[in-house]
């Protein structure tokens, strides 16, 4: 190696070592949320992630992330729960493990056969001279093997595809994406009409029934919420927000206390720590009058649960003494 | 009347399809020069018919035809009328065939001037192609069949029968009306329809070649240059399309690695893999057959994109609604890929080359390398698009791959590849040692890393952003070295003056050069992408009207809500004034947009352009009592990415130029060795 050479050499190594050694230093200011926010597929949207999805529901989901992160939950309880709750949502950043290694392992494999290609190909010159060297029979063979084999994979693909035309993502196709506030509740009534049979539109039932709710419009509401809490498919957060919510109409529409306290029960069934049951159970037994001693003690149940919003339990603490004052309900 | 004539040019492009599949392979098999000019005028003019026949229909709003009464509106402006022609499925189909049918008539003339038998097959490849989509077009994704019961808006019942008796509904609902919304939509289908569309020519004279069993360096050399001419226009298609998507949907990205996406990128991955390969075939006669697997699947890859975005197995704003087109999609993907490379494989003994690289620290080593690097991306990508696919269908669970997957592995792939940019060009031929190399690169080394330290001492340490500077320059530095030696050596040889001999220099090895042309703007397009991606800011606020607020340097103020009402759309939006230290730099108009009657606002992004990057703004939600809702992003350097793709792209053109003169003779050409 020439002089010159040998101070470019060690010019080159200098500034790369310092080059490196400034990367290193650089703390990443991206913040969890945002990361989690990528990772999250939106319900609604079409491919989006919840981070990138002006929907309102991914705006929902990025406001529950930011609030958890707030306070100190974990990545993986995070994205546990947002996938437990928001069916549809579909972690975007699979992990390298169980359904999706072969994602990650392939690429590598992939990489690995080709470098090992180009090795044996540099190897091993065909003798080009000598032509008749060739066998005749794999030459033959060959043809015939890979037509054999691409029948093979035809038969196993199409097999897929005919299972897969009635597919899921049919319906959803009408979904909007960038839609500003929401998707129409029309466009969700079609989607869900046309997915009706499809083991995960609880979701979105569940997003629509909550919609005609907010709004007071319970006759719209009612049968999505029956169908969710009815569903085998549904999980239990969304069968006891289903059945919450029935019991909740059932005492405001029609002043139905037995019936209101029945799918309370049902809710409590499935989850007895479920603070909107408990509360709302209680709530209808104060306001009928109906056991005012079993509303105080449900009343007590929600504020044992460490994780009540503050709000929330101000609220709970007031009607609590409030109902032991003797007064009415509010 | 118009379902009538729309019929007629489908059927006579299908007729002169067929005619030229068949009178092509008469030709190829007989080796008379028959005359191949009437089928093909019938395609390109039956072609024509149709899409003038639909363009007519959404021009005049005539509604009688199932295509305008479902996807045309009476009051959708210009340009988006004619660009409706493809917004749906059978219209972009209508396109495609069109497309189809302009290059076939550039292999007709082609043809006319020096008849051959591999012009011959590869016309009756490129029209057996034709047959399938036209034949798609008159069958399940038929544009003209008219609409014989009429809803209020649309039509329920239609007849392909141009003769029924029609009844026109009085108006359709009108395009998607994300599709309505930038006047982009009006350009940036029909450039990637020429790129995407395009790649049927080399892959048709590599069919031909291997049907005739003629390898050898013709067919390399127009698979080749007609790559070039496709690849050039998917690149513009590609850019068009990220910039559609910022400009548009308001998530303020250019590319989500959204299926439709990635249905583009996979056959511009392996076409430009192509590209490269090609070159060592030519100058050293090797991977003939490689060459031939790259283009058969970068064709195929079309076609599976095609089936992937069109069949609606995939939800985007690409993917129409389902229709019985997938099936058929399918089977002409199995039809494609077994029916190559059977071919293929029987003519296995004649497409190997012998002659083998001496060393893999070589020119021919970074080739290689490229295309190793270059195939493993584009695997990335198809498995990460079809990976979710084949998981529901098999075990019925979902699963996601999105942003952070594809990020993850096509980052370092393409860091990889801009380090092999710089050191192949400036690499021997044959066989090299590192001494050799490490003196051609180490001024740009240095001056690389001089650039990286001081991007991360004033700019930023963020890693990708410091290595995409330090890279990015070590592949501009080892071009303009290249340059510089070889223009020197040039003036030192001939007295000439630096310009003069720089002129002789760039066109003497106008190919080579426009290659690097287009190696700037790949590195162009990385940094942008490093510094929009890893420095942008964002800023979710509330504010009030009159208000200022600071971001990043910029003082926003809310000036005003405001409503615009035209035929087809309502516009509702706030206006925000744009300062920066006090000087007034624009206006900004965030708003939704509401399309005929729909009550669902499609949120429209405002976009202040700037050297030092873009300010974005969305707006979250309509203006309330005096507040607004909004969203700013800041994208740094943004339009470097722009410019980036319009330089690739360019060299890409210049490249088709250049090696269309070596063909013809005009040009000297000198050695590109060093």
């Amino acid at each position: 190696m020439s002089n010159t050479n040998r101070l470019f050499a060690v010019a080159i190594a200098v500034m790369a070592v310092a080059l490196v050694f400034l990367m290193s230093t650089f703390e990443s200011d991206t913040d969890r949320v945002e990361q989690l926010g990528q990772a999250i597929k939106c319900p609604v949207c079409q491919g989006e992630s919840i981070g990138d999805s002006p929907a309102q529901m991914a705006r929902d989901m990025m406001a529950l992330v930011s609030q958890r992160v707030d306070e100190g939950a974990s990545d993986q309880e995070i994205v546990d729960e947002l996938l437990a709750s928001y069916s549809g949502a579909v972690l975007l950043d699979p992990p390298a493990s169980g359904s999706t290694l072969l994602l990650w392992l392939a690429p590598a494999v992939v990489l690995v056969v080709g470098v090992g290609v180009i090795l044996w190909w540099r190897r091993n010159p065909t003798e080009a001279t000598q032509p008749e060297v060739k066998e005749e029979k794999p030459r033959k063979l060959a043809p015939i093997l890979f037509l054999a084999g691409s029948l093979a994979a035809i038969v196993v693909v199409a097999g897929f595809f005919v299972q897969d035309r009635d597919g899921p993502n049919t319906g959803a196709a009408a979904i909007d994406t960038d839609n500003l506030e929401e998707v129409s509740n029309e466009t969700m009534e079609a989607v869900i009409a046309a997915n009706a049979d499809h083991p995960e539109v609880s979701g979105m039932r569940l997003a629509l029934a909550e919609r005609y709710f907010e709004v007071g419009d319970f006759s719209s509401a009612f049968p999505h919420y029956l169908e969710v809490a009815q569903s085998p498919d549904a999980s239990d957060p969304q069968a006891v927000t289903a059945l919450v919510r029935l019991g909740w109409m059932a005492w405001e529409g029609n002043r139905e206390v037995d019936a209101a306290v029945g799918l309370f029960d049902e809710a409590l069934a499935i989850d007895d720590t479920s603070a909107t049951a408990l509360f709302l159970k209680g709530q209808v037994l104060w306001c009928s009058a109906t056991d005012l001693d079993e509303a105080a003690s449900l009343f007590g149940r929600v504020l044992e649960d460490p994780t009540l919003e503050s709000d929330t339990r101000s609220v709970v603490e007031s009607d609590l003494d409030a109902l032991n004052a003797g007064a009415a309900c509010t | 009347m118009i379902g009538f004539l729309g019929s007629a040019g489908m059927a006579l492009a299908l007729l002169g399809a067929g005619l030229l599949t068949i009178r092509g392979i008469q030709t190829a098999r007989s080796g008379e020069r028959r005359n191949l000019e009437g089928a093909g005028r019938l395609f390109v003019v039956g072609s024509i018919v149709a899409m003038a026949a639909l363009q007519l229909a959404l021009l005049t709003d005539n509604f009688s035809i199932v295509y305008t009464a479902n996807h045309h509106a009476a009051a959708t402006p210009f340009p988006f009328d004619v660009a409706t022609a493809w917004a749906a499925l059978e219209g972009s189909i209508v396109l495609w065939g069109l497309v189809l049918a302009v290059f076939a008539w550039f292999m007709v003339v082609r043809y006319r001037k020096s008849p051959d038998e591999l012009g011959a097959a590869a016309l009756a490849v490129i029209g057996a192609v034709g047959v399938f989509f036209f034949g798609l077009m008159v069958t399940v994704a038929n544009p003209f069949e008219v609409c014989v019961q009429a809803a209020e808006v649309g039509c329920v019942e239609s007849s392909p029968w141009p003769f029924s008796s029609v009844v026109a509904p009085a108006d359709g609902p009108g395009p998607n009306p994300l599709l309505q919304n930038h006047f982009m939509m009006a350009i940036h289908p029909p450039m990637l329809y020429l790129g995407y569309v395009g790649l049927t020519v080399p892959f048709a004279y590599a069919i031909g070649a291997l049907a005739l069993g003629v390898p050898g360096p013709e067919w390399l050399r127009r698979s080749h240059r007609s790559t070039l001419i496709a690849w050039s226009f998917l690149t513009v298609g590609i850019l068009l399309g990220g910039w559609w998507a910022y400009e548009v949907l308001s998530w303020g990205g250019y590319w989500a690695w959204d299926p439709v996406e990635n249905a583009s990128l996979m056959p511009w991955l392996v076409a430009t893999a192509f590209l490269h390969s090609a070159i060592i075939q030519q100058r050293r006669g090797m991977l003939q057959a490689w060459n031939f697997i790259l283009v058969i699947s970068t064709f195929a890859l079309t076609i599976l994109g095609t089936f992937l975005t069109r069949s609606g197995t995939i939800n985007s704003v690409h993917s129409f609604t389902q229709s019985s087109i997938g099936p058929a999609l399918l089977g002409f993907l199995v039809l494609v890929v077994v029916g190559s490379f059977t071919l293929f494989s029987f003519r296995a003994d004649i497409v190997s080359t012998s002659p083998r690289v001496d060393s893999m620290l070589s020119r021919e080593g970074a080739f290689l390398i490229n295309n190793l690097l270059l195939s493993v991306f584009a695997f990335v990508v198809l498995i990460g698009t079809t990976y979710p696919l084949l998981v529901e269908a098999f075990t019925g669970t979902q699963v996601g791959v999105g942003e952070p997957f594809f990020n993850r592995l096509a980052v370092p792939l393409s860091f990889l590849l801009l380090l092999v940019m710089g050191f192949g060009p400036v690499t021997p031929w044959r066989s090299a040692t590192w001494a050799q190399i490490l003196e051609r690169t180490r001024v740009p080394i240095v001056v690389a890393l001089a650039a990286g330290l001081i991007t991360a001492l004033v700019v930023t340490r963020n890693g990708w952003v410091v290595l995409s500077i330090t890279l990015g320059v070590f592949v501009l530095g080892s071009i303009s070295g290249l340059a510089s030696h070889q223009i020197q050596r040039r003036t030192a040889k001939t007295g000439e003056s630096y310009f003069a001999a720089a002129r002789r220099v760039f066109s003497g090895d106008g190919g080579f050069w426009a290659g690097q042309l287009s190696h700037s703007g790949i590195v162009l397009i990385a940094i942008g992408i490093a510094f929009a991606a890893n420095l942008g800011a964002h800023l979710e606020t509330t504010i009030e009207q009159g208000e200022t607020i600071e971001f990043e340097g910029f003082e926003i103020t809310y000036e005003s809500p405001f409503f615009r009402a035209t035929d087809s759309k309502r516009t509702q939006g706030v206006r925000l004034s744009i300062h920066e230290d006090g000087q007034f730099l624009g206006t900004l108009e965030p708003a939704a947009n509401f399309f005929g009657d729909s009550d669902t606002g499609i949120s429209t992004p405002d976009v202040l352009h700037g050297l030092r990057g873009d300010l974005y703004a969305t707006m979250l939600g309509l203006p309330s009592e005096g507040s607004t809702n909004l969203n700013f992003d800041t994208s740094p350097l943004i339009w470097v990415l722009w410019l980036g793709g319009l330089t690739s792209a360019t060299g890409g053109f210049l490249a088709y130029r250049a090696r269309h003169r070596e063909r013809t003779g005009r040009s000297d050409r000198q050695t590109a060795d060093v």
